[in-house]
C-alpha cells in the first residue's frame, strides 16, 4: 500500500513538474515583435515568383531591404502593388533589395498576383504565417526597414504604402542611410 | 487564314481543357471541408469566418472539388499551401498521434485514480467504522462492567 501511494505521489509531482515545464517553454518561446533599432528576425523560404529557389535573409546582409508583407487575396495589397515597383525600381540600383512576403496564401494565386501587378523583386512563401509572427504582422500589408547591419530601421508600416508615401521613403531612405 | 485555324485550334484546346477539368461527380463538398479547415487569419474554422482568406480558401477548396480532387487531395493542397495548421484537427500520424491519444489516455487515468480513491476510502472505513453488533460487548466494556458490578455488590 506504501508503495502505491508513494508511486501515485511521483506520478502526480511529474505531471505538475511537466505543466510547470510546458507553461514555461510557452512563456519562453512566444514570439514578441521586433523592435525598431533591434535585429530583423531572420528567415528562409520558397520563392513564389521563382520555382525551386529559396531566399534567406542572411543572404541580403550588408543590403537594405524593404520587406513588404502582402496577400493576393487582400484589398488594400493590390493599391500598393505599383507603388513598391516603381520604388523597386527607383531604389535598385541604389542597392536597396525589396523582398515581398506572402502571407497566408495559395501560391498559384500569388503568382498570378505578382504577374498581374508586373511585380519584379523576389517574393517569398509565408503560407503558415511563421515568417509574419515573428515580425508581429497581424495584418497585411505591412512594410518593414532592414538596414545594411540587419536592423530594423524607419517607421513600421501598417496598412498600405500608398497612403503613406511619406513614411514609406522616409523608412527607405533610413535603410539605405545608416 | 491561317491565324483564323490558329485561334479555333486555342479556343478548340481551351473548350477541351474546360471540360475536362469539370466534375459530373464531385468527391466531397465545401460543406464538408468547411468545419475542418482553419481560416489562418481568424483561427476559427471556414464556416465561422467570413474574412477575406476564408473566402479565398474556401473559392480554392472549391475549385479543386470542382477538378474532381478528393477530400484528402484537397486537404494535402491545403497543408502545401499554408502548413498543418491550416487542419482543425492535427493529422492521425506520427508525433501528432500525440494530440489523439494523450487526452483518452488522461481520461483513462483519471477514471483509474478516481476508482482506486473509492476503493480505498471503502477499505479504509472498514470493520472500524461499523457499529458494533448487537448484544455482544468488546471486551474492554465487559472489563468495565464487571467493575462496576463488583462496586455495587
Amino acid at each position: 500500500m506504501r508503495t502505491v501511494k508513494l508511486t501515485g505521489q511521483v506520478v502526480a509531482l511529474a505531471a505538475v513538474a511537466g505543466l510547470l515545464g510546458l507553461l514555461v517553454w510557452r512563456l519562453t518561446h512566444e514570439s514578441k515583435p521586433p523592435r525598431i533599432g533591434g535585429p530583423a528576425p531572420g528567415f528562409a523560404s520558397k520563392r513564389v515568383d521563382v520555382s525551386g529557389k529559396t531566399l534567406d535573409l542572411a543572404s541580403l546582409r550588408g543590403k537594405p531591404v524593404v520587406l513588404n508583407f502582402w496577400a493576393s487575396w487582400c484589398g488594400p495589397c493590390k493599391g500598393e502593388a505599383r507603388t513598391l515597383e516603381s520604388a523597386w525600381q527607383k531604389y535598385k540600383s541604389k542597392g536597396v533589395v525589396f523582398v515581398g512576403v506572402d502571407y497566408h496564401d495559395v501560391t498559384g494565386d500569388a503568382r498570378r498576383f505578382l504577374a498581374h501587378h508586373d511585380i519584379t523583386y523576389p517574393t517569398v512563401q509565408d503560407g503558415s504565417g511563421a515568417i509574419a509572427d515573428r515580425y508581429g504582422v497581424s495584418a497585411v500589408p505591412e512594410t518593414y526597414f532592414i538596414d545594411r547591419r540587419g536592423r530594423l530601421v524607419g517607421e513600421h508600416i501598417r496598412g498600405t504604402v500608398a497612403d503613406q508615401k511619406d513614411a514609406f521613403f522616409r523608412g527607405v531612405e533610413a535603410a539605405l542611410g545608416s | 487564314m491561317i491565324l483564323r485555324v490558329a485561334a479555333l485550334c486555342v479556343a478548340a484546346l481551351v473548350l477541351a481543357g474546360s471540360a475536362a477539368a469539370a466534375c459530373s461527380k464531385p468527391r466531397t463538398s465545401l460543406n464538408a471541408l468547411e468545419g475542418e479547415i482553419m481560416c489562418p487569419t481568424c483561427h476559427t474554422t471556414l464556416d465561422q469566418s467570413d474574412s477575406l482568406a476564408a473566402r479565398r480558401i474556401e473559392h480554392r477548396i472549391q475549385q479543386l472539388i470542382d477538378r474532381c480532387a478528393t477530400e484528402q487531395q484537397i486537404k494535402d493542397d491545403l497543408v502545401a499551401n499554408f502548413g498543418a495548421g491550416i487542419l482543425a484537427a492535427p493529422p492521425r500520424k506520427g508525433f501528432d498521434l500525440l494530440a489523439w491519444w494523450l487526452p483518452l489516455g488522461g481520461v483513462i487515468l483519471g477514471a483509474l485514480a478516481v476508482a482506486f480513491g473509492v476503493w480505498r476510502w471503502s477499505r479504509a472505513r472498514g470493520p472500524d467504522d461499523e457499529p458494533p453488533a448487537q448484544g455482544g460487548l468488546d471486551e474492554e466494556t465487559e472489563r468495565r462492567l464487571d467493575e462496576l458490578l463488583a462496586r455495587l455488590d
